[in-house]
């Protein structure tokens, strides 16, 4: 590593810190060291956004808070990857007044699948850190960005389904709403705030990990000694030696 | 406030902690308090108290409106229904001290009411039976008091007799208010609930009681499937004897309902006097039957955007009553909905969306319904009203013959209070203050010129009834109201899962309403109370010598000093006793097992608050003697052996020495 990269690193106008990830072509050519290193920091990149993702599985993704006078320390609601909780008992029960359905019949496939998601998203992460060559290596942020994205998207399709999906037989009778998913909201005499926990945000930095293991990956690949018989596969799969290809 | 802090935060950081975030709010507080203390000014000593106590000088100013120190009088008395206790709570303003417990459908041990003396036979009136049934009446010894109405003059309170009903059995109590004691139970003999009542009419003529779920009348068998045939609501028009201070059942007579279920009723007063008005909900007379998949009642009911407010003239009523157009149904004068509607005697509007509260402005020109479902409580104009059933201007008529009144042509206005409008009360000054319960708000708006609330007052939590110093009369106070609230939640120190109730009182004099103190009520559910100028009251300090409570003269078989004795007749052994500080005469008493026993026991005391109570062990006796009393104590002494007895109230510094024996002899084997 140079001398200018072992300092420490220097803190921009906004606080900052702005790390070089990637060595410049000049220092590309100077270290050989250094360039090993990168090609393990994508690799450490895609293991922690992998393992970011585990840990997400097991975490709260979304939370919910509703303040109404007569529940002056608020009621919760935790929705993670596989179930929900907090005080889904009474909300369910303060919902059938205006006639929506138990929370827990909804995204019932999708929490089904869950566990098998994570998984396949974890070994397509690793699998296109480590084996995608320099065509396919830009793939490696799809399931990574995708995986917070499709739960954003999927619980806002059963946020809006289940305010529209109101019994009309319901003692109260409100207009179709969708509860707010972020910041806050009226339903009623509750005022309701969600907000993204942290399960949604390890998911996030997961997916930033990933994002990052791309750039350098790319960066990697562009000065990859083999980049011209490259293809599909990474014929280093990232992390061998240099070595010249036997024939 | 809190919900835009937090709202922010959210938005600053995308997430919160709300541990931290009610933190920062209680230190917010804490600070605020510690500033106020800072800048009362007051004496050194004071704002140390302050400061130890952590109060600030709206907590200050709180105090010394409610304080009152002793040797001083409360200004008002409330008296509120105890609810599941189903006896009265009588309470002062503004200190918010518990003044006593009237038992009134329980038996109440202190007063010795229902423990062996003459208010035994009280309870016993109570007792209800189903009509046709062959089987003694259910000895019924609790109840569900609702709604406490004080006797009226003109409509105002005139201090003189309280009246409560009891929802789950169907009974309406007298209580005189010279010794505020129960001096009668009327159990009715048609309805197998009752809500509406017991309100009074302006001269307290009659004393309404109207069934709350629909049931056959005189309660007979009959299959849900027949609801809509043979299920009736029915309001009871009770005739009451004021100067025998009891109500008349032989006078009295009953409107049949529809089977919609019935809610409240006022009566009209002043423009609006010989006319009631009842809410309505469940006109989808929805029945239920969840064990079938069927919907509930909560929601079988609250399908109909609209309820029906029945408008009845009771006076012409009257009339047709007297002039023998009732029918006899279960041993009561039964005006039916065949004779009453054609008459114009009950009529239908509509009103949103299964209301609660319906009450008639001081002014008797207008009833105030609250939506409960609907946000708004809906102003109807009583002149309108008259006008309408006078012109016989029905929009339609209901399954069962009713004319329903045109909606729009009876209103006033609407004004929307809030989520789950129920009760309305009023001040002085054209104020309306409705109870919102969802919102958990008192809501004070105009009800003379229908402004949108100006104000809301927060209260802690789910307020059911209000009420205001005599607050539904021809001429409120102002001054004083108090929030009954159903929930107390982090208001009192915890008492295990069943929580106090909490009334709240609120200052009415200044600007704007004030929350000025909090009773927590641990003996039941209140629903209506009624608060009412104490000096209107001139309850009995003494009793007159030998007086029977239940019917305040002076009892045929009361003691005298001097003329005790034990008579015996056959098996019947009858005592005449006294009870002077410190002994009981005679203090020996001995029978034979299986005698029937009466004991008269008079209180010999004169001076004020001299009480005495008498107790045989083991018998479940006790009778409370307050001076001049007599009590009349009937028993069969079933149980051979020794039995002490005794007086049960502190009275002397002899008092443990105001004994005696009551002695059974077994029978000779």
């Amino acid at each position: 590593m140079s001398a200018e990269e072992k300092a420490a690193p220097p803190r921009a106008k906004d606080g900052h810190v702005h790390l070089h990830l990637a060595p410049s072509a000049s220092e590309g050519s100077s270290s050989k060291r250094g360039w090993d290193r990168t090609r393990w920091l994508v690799v450490v990149c895609g293991v922690a956004s992998v393992l970011l993702f585990a840990i997400s599985f097991f975490r709260p993704w979304w939370s919910f808070k509703l303040y109404a006078p007569q529940y002056p320390q608020g009621l919760n609601l935790e929705i993670s990857l596989t179930g929900m909780g907090g005080d889904v008992h009474e909300i369910d029960l303060l919902n059938h007044y205006i006639g929506m359905k138990h929370l827990a019949t909804a995204a019932q496939v999708e929490r089904h699948l869950a566990g098998y998601g994570v998984a396949a998203i974890g070994i397509v992460t690793l699998s296109l850190v480590m084996v995608a060559g320099k065509k396919l290596n830009r793939l490696l942020v799809v399931p990574a960005l995708a995986f917070p994205s499709v739960f954003l998207a999927d619980s806002f399709y059963w946020l809006y389904s289940y305010g529209h999906q109101l019994d009309p037989k319901a003692p109260l009778h409100i207009a179709p709403f969708t509860p707010e998913m972020f910041g806050n909201g009226k339903i009623g005499q509750f005022e309701t705030f969600a907000s993204p926990s942290l399960g949604f945000w390890l998911a996030v930095a997961g997916a930033l990990l990933a994002v990052i293991g791309a750039v350098v990956r790319s960066r990697v690949c562009a000065g990859c000694s083999r980049a011209g018989t490259c293809a599909a596969v990474c014929p280093r799969l990232m992390v061998l030696p240099d070595a010249p290809v036997r024939p | 406030m809190r919900s835009h802090t937090i709202a922010a935060s959210l938005i600053l950081a995308g997430g919160v902690v709300c541990a931290a975030f009610v933190g920062c709010e209680n230190q917010h507080e804490a600070q605020e308090k510690k500033a106020a203390a800072g800048n009362l000014g007051a004496s050194a000593s004071l704002a140390d108290l302050m400061k130890a106590r952590n109060l600030n000088e709206s907590d200050v100013e709180a105090a010394l409106k409610t304080y009152v120190p002793t040797g001083k009088m409360d200004e008002y008395y409330i008296f509120a229904s105890g609810g599941q206790s189903g006896n009265v709570d009588v309470i002062g303003v503004p200190s918010m001290r518990m003044l006593k417990v009237i038992g009134v459908f329980t038996p109440e041990s202190w007063q010795g009411y229902g423990y062996g003396g003459d208010s035994d036979k009280v309870l016993e009136s109570g007792n209800q039976g189903a009509f046709g049934w062959p089987g003694a009446p259910h000895k019924i010894r609790w109840a569900d008091m609702h709604h406490p109405n004080l006797s009226e003059t003109k409509g105002d309170y005139d201090g003189q007799f309280l009246f409560v009903n009891d929802k789950a059995n169907a009974r309406v109590a007298v209580v005189d208010l010279a010794d505020f004691s129960t001096k009668q139970i009327v159990a009715n003999p048609l309805a197998a609930s009752d809500h509406g009542g017991a309100f009074v009419t302006p001269n307290t003529d009659y004393v309404i009681e109207t069934s709350q779920y629909p049931a056959p009348l005189g309660r007979e068998y009959a299959p849900l499937s027949q609801y809509k045939e043979k299920y009736r609501g029915v309001a009871i028009f009770w005739k009451f004897d004021r100067t025998k201070g009891r109500i008349d059942p032989a006078q009295s007579w009953a409107l049949e309902l529809p089977p919609y279920t019935q809610d409240l009723a006022d009566a009209g007063k002043l423009d609006s006097d010989g006319w009631a008005f009842i809410n309505s909900f469940n006109t989808e007379m929805a029945i239920g039957g969840t064990i079938d998949g069927k919907p509930p009642i909560e929601s079988g009911s609250s399908q109909n955007d609209m309820d029906y407010l029945h408008v009845i003239n009771w006076k012409k009523a009257e009339s047709l009553v007297a002039a023998g157009k009732a029918k006899i149904i279960a041993g009561m004068r039964v005006l039916t909905m065949d004779v009453s509607a054609p008459e114009g005697v009950l009529s239908l509007i509509g009103e949103p969306k299964s209301p609660h509260g319906c009450d008639v402005t001081p002014d008797g020109k207008a009833i105030v319904v609250g939506g409960k479902l609907d946000t708004h409580a809906t102003i109807y104009d009583v002149a309108k009203i008259k006008a309408l059933v006078e012109a016989k201007k029905y929009e339609g008529k209901d399954a069962y013959g009713v004319g329903i009144l045109p909606f729009k042509d009876s209103i006033q206005g609407q004004v929307e209070v809030g989520l789950g409008p129920l009760h309305t009360v009023f001040d002085d000054k054209g104020n309306a203050f409705t109870s919102v319960f969802i919102e958990s708000v008192v809501a004070k708006w105009s009800y003379k010129d229908f402004k949108q609330p100006v104000e809301k007052l927060k209260v802690h939590y789910n307020i059911g009834h209000i009420l205001s110093a005599e607050g539904d009369t021809v001429s409120p106070d102002g001054k004083y109201l108090v929030a009954m609230n159903k929930m107390s939640m982090d208001r009192f120190l915890p008492v295990g899962p069943l929580y106090p109730q909490n009334f709240q009182l609120v200052d009415l004099t200044g600007e704007k309403m004030r929350l000025i103190a909090d009773m927590p009520i641990g003996n039941a559910e209140p629903h209506y109370s009624q608060m009412i100028k104490a000096d209107k009251l001139k309850p009995l300090k003494v009793y007159k010598p030998g007086t029977n409570s239940v019917t305040m003269s002076v009892d045929p078989n009361h003691a005298e000093g001097g003329k005790e004795r034990i008579v015996r007749n056959g098996n019947k052994v009858e005592v005449f006793m006294t009870a002077i500080r410190s002994h009981f005469t005679p203090d020996q008493i001995e029978v034979d097992e299986g005698d029937d026993v009466t004991i008269h026991i008079t209180s010999l005391e004169t001076a004020e608050d001299q009480t005495h109570g008498f107790t045989i062990d083991m018998y479940n006796l006790n009778v409370s003697l307050e001076p001049g009393k007599n009590e009349n104590i009937s028993f069969k002494a079933d149980m051979p052996g020794t039995f002490p007895m005794y007086c049960t109230e502190f009275c002397s510094a002899l008092h443990l020495e105001m004994t005696g024996y009551f002695l059974v002899k077994p029978k000779k084997k």
